[in-house]
C-alpha cells in the first residue's frame, strides 16, 4: 500500500472530481439561499470565494438575516471552524517528514473538510505527498464551489423545486463521498477510533447542536487514538 | 458589497485560512512513534471522516429518508468494496438515492 507514485497536478484533480460533484449542488443551494435572504449575487460569492467554509456560510446567512451583531457573528463562525486547526498536522504526518510545504501558505487555502478527507485516502491508497498535488486537489474543489455559487445566486430560489428526485440525489452527494473516503482509509485497527467518533458526534448533536457535535466527533475519535483504541499511531 | 458583509467575510475567511494554514507549518519531526501525539494526529483523520459521514447522514436519517438512505448507504459500500473508486461509489450512491426517493414518491 505504501508504493510511492508521483502525485501531479492533474492527479490532484482528478482526485477533486468527487469533491466537486458533491460541492456543485451544495454551493448552488448556498446561491439560492443567499439571494433569496435578500444578499446580491457579488455578495453571495464574495462569501464563497473568500471565507470557503459551507457550514459556516450557511450559518452565516441565518446570522446576517437574523441581525446578529458583526462582532458575534464573526466569533460564531470562527468557534466553527477551530476543527480545521487538527487537519494540517494530520495532513503533515502522513505525508511523512520528507514532504515540502514551501507553498502551503496558498494550498492550504483550500484544506477543506472534503480536501482533507481526499488527500489522506490517497495517501493511505499509496499515492506520494506533492504540493502540485494538493493544488489540483484545492482548485478542483475551490471552482464547483465558486462556480456553485454564482450558478446558484444566478438562478434563483425554487431553480430545483420542480426536480425533488434530483434535489434529493444531489443532496446525498456529501454523505456518499465521506462514507467512501472513510472506506479509501479504513483499516480494522481505526474501528474503534471510527466507532467512538460516530457514537460521539449522535450523542452530543442530539443533545446540543450540529457544530459541537462535529467538534465533540473528532476530538473523541483523536482520543480515543490516543488511549491506544487505533494502534500505535506510526503506521504510513 | 455592503461593508459590515465584507468585513464579516475578511474577519472569518483570515482565521479560517490561519487555522487550516499555520497547524501544517509543526515541525512533527522529533515526535516519538507511538507516543500520544503521534496516536493522536493519526487517530484525526479516521476520526474526522468518521464524524462529517455521520453529521452529514444524521438529518437525512431524522428527516425520515431511511429506505433511501439504507439504499444509498449500501451502494456506496458494495460499489466502493468491487470497485475501489471513490468518484463511481459516490456517483452511484447519489443516483441509487435519487431514484429510491423518486420509487417511493410514486408508490405513495
Amino acid at each position: 500500500m505504501n508504493e510511492s507514485r508521483p502525485s501531479t497536478f492533474g492527479h490532484g484533480l482528478l482526485a477533486a472530481l468527487p469533491i466537486a460533484l458533491g460541492y456543485f449542488p451544495i454551493a448552488f443551494a448556498f446561491g439560492v439561499a443567499a439571494t433569496g435572504q435578500g444578499l446580491t449575487a457579488v455578495e453571495a460569492v464574495a462569501l464563497s470565494l473568500i471565507i470557503y467554509a459551507g457550514a459556516a456560510q450557511f450559518l452565516a446567512l441565518a446570522l446576517i438575516t437574523g441581525g446578529a451583531p458583526l462582532v458575534v457573528a464573526a466569533f460564531t463562525l470562527i468557534a466553527m471552524n477551530l476543527r480545521h486547526l487538527l487537519y494540517g498536522p494530520a495532513l503533515m504526518k502522513r505525508a511523512g517528514p520528507g514532504a515540502r510545504r514551501r507553498h502551503a501558505w496558498a494550498w492550504a487555502f483550500g484544506l477543506t473538510d472534503e480536501v482533507f478527507g481526499a488527500a489522506l485516502g490517497q495517501l493511505a491508497r499509496g499515492r506520494s505527498f506533492s504540493e502540485p498535488f494538493m493544488f489540483g486537489l484545492g482548485l478542483g474543489a475551490y471552482a464547483a464551489w465558486v462556480s456553485g455559487t454564482a450558478l446558484g445566486a444566478w438562478a434563483g430560489g425554487g431553480a430545483l423545486a420542480g426536480y425533488p428526485a434530483i434535489e434529493a440525489g444531489l443532496g446525498f452527494l456529501l454523505p456518499a463521498l465521506f462514507l467512501a473516503l472513510l472506506l479509501s482509509i479504513l483499516t480494522r485497527l481505526q474501528l474503534p477510533v471510527i466507532a467512538v467518533a460516530a457514537v460521539a458526534t449522535v450523542a452530543v448533536t442530539l443533545l446540543w447542536s450540529g457544530t459541537a457535535g462535529i467538534l465533540a466527533g473528532m476530538v473523541a475519535g483523536a482520543l480515543a487514538g490516543v488511549a491506544g483504541l487505533g494502534g500505535r499511531g506510526d503506521a504510513r | 458589497m455592503r461593508a459590515d458583509l465584507l468585513i464579516l467575510a475578511l474577519v472569518v475567511g483570515a482565521c479560517t485560512w490561519a487555522f487550516r494554514f499555520f497547524p501544517t507549518r509543526a515541525d512533527l519531526s522529533a515526535l516519538p512513534a507511538g507516543g500520544w501525539l503521534s496516536r493522536f494526529l493519526a487517530a484525526t483523520g479516521p476520526a474526522a471522516i468518521a464524524t462529517l459521514f455521520t453529521a452529514s447522514a444524521l438529518p437525512l436519517l431524522q428527516g425520515g429518508a431511511p429506505l433511501q438512505l439504507a439504499a444509498g448507504t449500501a451502494t456506496v459500500v458494495g460499489l466502493f468494496l468491487a470497485t475501489r473508486s471513490v468518484v463511481v461509489a459516490t456517483l452511484a450512491g447519489g443516483l441509487v438515492y435519487g431514484l429510491v426517493f423518486a420509487a417511493i414518491k410514486v408508490m405513495v
